[in-house]
């Protein structure tokens, strides 16, 4: 079982759409695949027509009171299935805080799974938490979008730094352009910029697009209403990607 | 995720009530979206004797425009074990490419074929139901039959337990649909007459004791008659190798009756038929032995080292086109008159009414007498030839026994129905314990000999040296398993002519005695 985490520092740079996206393609290339929405706001459970509510909220789920296959839910899509999020996942920093070894309580809760699904995405609230960091302890890979901006590159260094400093050798780190506009001067020179000064940037951006926004009026994924069009492509050439770095 | 035992997932539309009119009369009470609709095909498949159904697998072939999957099922539970697409249904194991189906066909299947059972047409309805969100809360798959009454099957959704119920309610209670077994394969082999299990090598013979011996000794020909019958296309067609070794059993136990059961029969019909199968006998064995080296062929291949492993491939080539040409004669024959008459006039000869006045001694013995004395006489047949065996005596002797065991084995396979089924069962398995040091023996010395006959004739092909030196090997191997059978049988005789064994096969057939 391999866990990919999509996560940023920053908030509204297509995390929820690139973990609903690459969801939905791993499991249709067969990968038994789990979508854990951990952002209290619910956009990917709402991505899947799910309600946001899990019984117990943030505490037993994190006590581990509730047994966690008992709360997935099936997605409408073959091999998918969704943990939902809760309005009480804006308390977890607090909840996990109160555990004992807090940074290793998402892993712990993950194991009873590992054997049913063969991948693992996390959508992860923005910012560096408590919360982040035991995300980060439960990750194979992290995800993250970045918006080709100046501002971006700060994040993307700062988070790198974050890694370093945290010795998180086990964490692969997987930037990738996020909302691109290619016709903008400014994203086309950041992005050549910053592909020289970090070569492990994955290849592939998704661009900013107007059927990305549409999955929120469909409430589904890419795959789920269009059958191909620039940004499917581009989800697929990440997902790629993606396989490449889990081998 | 309900439990299956629990809620009805599994259900028959009453067969006045059509599918068009049952999704309308679904739609009255769910919202329902339906988000396929196709012509499928559904084949089911098995080995000749059932080694899948055995195993508690059922094998489903499903074809459609948009699938071709073959999903191994749990009969009991129900639930899928492994699905893989694949275009085209193989027949024997080495023909899939799958390794994950290879894996767990190959300790049930083994050299057998798998045969299409059954193909049942239908067109498939997939129905999502939604609720206020849209979003699909269980799925409902419809197969309508062309020969059967159409099924809905629920698949239930992880997290949308009380849906699933709902659901299952709403079939049972207001649209009064039937609650059935999943898999429809019963109900389709019932269409052809047949059922699971019909066929088994095993003989299952029920004997009235207080019969009259010629009538049940006709009755068990009778059987074997059937086994050779159903065999015989398979045979010919060389479907898998274990066609031809149930013929050829059918026709060993068949040989073995004619000779065993003497007096019964009248003498001059005993003897023709008996003429009849010894050819039949000596005309399937060729194909039979290469069949056996062709499958022991992995086993020889083990006994080599690592470097020498390749080095035997002729000899499989070798084997391969004289096992398709012997194949071939003998599928021929099978097809000439002189057997088909023949077979025909043993099968009506059974058929013939017993006479009233028969003038054979033993005939209107009852077959609990005659199979008491018969069975009690060759056993100490058994007993007096295994102690005259030492280490000396030669490799006849012990071929010679291993035949006699044959024939004791036979016999009480043929008896079986009318002995107490634990004692008997354990009487037999003691047997087939001796039997199998005897076998290993007599096999040994066979392929030895064979081999280095392979070995002549190969000569004047080309053969590389490196395999001569591989078959020399095996057959240091075999002499040296030889050699070890031969050591181990007096401890296997001794344990089947124990004490408790003697007293067990007394208690069996001479109580009165």
């Amino acid at each position: 079982m391999t866990v990919i985490a999509a996560y940023s520092i920053k908030g509204g740079v297509g995390k929820t759409s690139t973990a609903v996206n690459l969801a939905y393609l791993a499991a249709n290339s067969g990968y038994k695949t789990l979508i854990w929405d951990l952002d209290p706001q619910g956009a990917s459970t709402f991505y899947f027509r799910i309600k946001p509510k899990v019984k117990g909220g943030s505490k037993k789920l994190i006590a581990g009171e509730r047994d966690l296959d008992g709360l997935i839910k099936g997605s409408d899509f073959a091999n998918l299935d969704v943990l939902p999020a809760d309005f009480s996942f804006r308390n977890l920093d607090l909840v996990l805080d109160s555990r004992k070894k807090p940074k290793q309580r998402l892993e712990k809760l993950l194991k009873p799974v590992d054997k049913e699904y063969d991948l693992i995405v996390l959508d992860c609230p923005p910012n560096i938490s408590l919360l982040s960091e035991a995300v980060f302890a439960a990750s194979d890979i992290l995800l993250s979008p970045i918006i080709p901006t100046t501002l971006s590159l700060r994040t993307l260094e700062q988070l790198k730094k974050f890694i370093k400093d945290n010795k998180l050798e086990h964490l692969k780190l997987a930037p990738f352009f996020s909302m691109t506009d290619r016709r903008k001067k400014m994203h086309r020179d950041i992005m050549q910029s910053l592909f020289d000064e970090h070569p492990d940037l994955l290849q592939s951006a998704v661009p900013y697009a107007s059927d990305i926004e549409r999955m929120g009026l469909e409430r589904m994924p890419l795959g789920g209403f269009i059958n191909k069009s620039r940004s499917t492509d581009a989800y697929q050439a990440l997902w790629r990607e993606l396989q490449d770095l889990m081998e | 995720m309900p439990d299956n035992h629990d809620i009805a997932l599994n259900f028959q539309l009453p067969e006045n009530l059509k599918v068009k009119k049952f999704l309308a009369r679904l739609d009255e009470q769910v919202s329902i979206h339906i988000s396929s609709e196709q012509y499928s095909l559904k084949n089911y498949y098995d080995s000749f004797d059932w080694r899948l159904y055995q195993a508690g697998y059922l094998c489903e072939f499903l074809q459609s425009k948009t699938t071709s999957k073959l999903i191994l099922l749990d009969i009991e539970t129900e639930k899928p074990l492994l699905s893989a697409d694949l275009d085209k249904m193989p027949s024997l194991l080495d023909e899939f490419e799958n390794p994950a189906i290879k894996r767990m066909l190959s300790p049930v299947l083994e050299m057998r074929a798998l045969n299409c059972l059954t193909s049942l047409p239908f067109q498939s309805y997939q129905i999502n139901v939604l609720n206020k969100d849209q979003k699909t809360t269980v799925r409902i798959l419809l197969e309508d039959y062309e020969a059967l009454p159409a099924r809905a099957t629920i698949q239930p959704i992880k997290g949308y337990d009380k849906s699933c119920i709902r659901i299952s309610e709403l079939l049972t209670d207001t649209l009064e649909l039937k609650r059935v077994k999943k898999n429809i394969l019963q109900a389709a082999l019932k269409l052809q007459g047949r059922k699971p299990l019909d066929y088994s090598s095993k003989l299952k013979i029920q004997l009235d004791p207080s019969m009259r011996a010629d009538i049940a000794s006709k009755y068990i020909y009778s059987c074997l008659l059937q086994n050779i019958k159903v065999n015989e296309a398979g045979t010919i067609a060389d479907t898998d190798s274990e066609f031809l070794h149930d013929f050829r059993v059918a026709v060993r136990r068949t040989r073995s009756g004619l000779s065993q059961l003497k007096e019964i029969l009248p003498i001059d019909k005993t003897a023709s038929f008996s003429e009849y199968f010894a050819w039949l006998g000596q005309i399937t064995s060729l194909t039979r032995d290469l069949d056996v080296y062709l499958l022991d062929f992995p086993t020889f291949e083990s006994t080599l080292p690592e470097n020498m492993k390749q080095a035997i491939t002729p000899l499989h080539n070798f084997l391969k086109v004289r096992q398709v040409k012997a194949q071939k004669e003998l599928a021929g024959k099978l097809k000439s008159p002189e057997y088909v008459l023949r077979l025909q006039e043993w099968e009506e000869y059974l058929k013939e009414p017993a006479a009233k006045k028969p003038l054979e001694a033993n005939a209107l013995l009852t077959i609990k007498q005659v199979a008491d004395k018969r069975i009690w006489k060759v056993y100490q047949r058994v007993l007096k030839d295994g102690n005259a065996i030492d280490n000396d005596s030669p490799a006849e002797a012990l071929h010679d026994l291993r035949k006699t065991c044959k024939k004791l084995r036979y016999l009480m396979e043929f008896f079986q129905s009318m002995y107490d089924e634990t004692t008997i069962n354990h009487a037999i398995k003691s047997l087939k314990k001796f039997q199998d040091i005897l076998g290993t023996f007599q096999d040994c010395e066979v392929q030895e000999h064979a081999l280095i006959q392979f070995g002549e004739d190969m000569r004047n092909e080309k053969t590389p040296t490196e395999t001569f030196l591989a078959m020399g090997i095996l057959v240091q191997h075999l002499q040296q398993r030889q050699q070890l059978a031969r050591l181990d049988f007096s401890g296997r005789f001794d344990m089947f002519q124990s004490t408790e064994n003697q007293a067990e096969y007394k208690k069996l057939f001479s109580e009165k005695n």
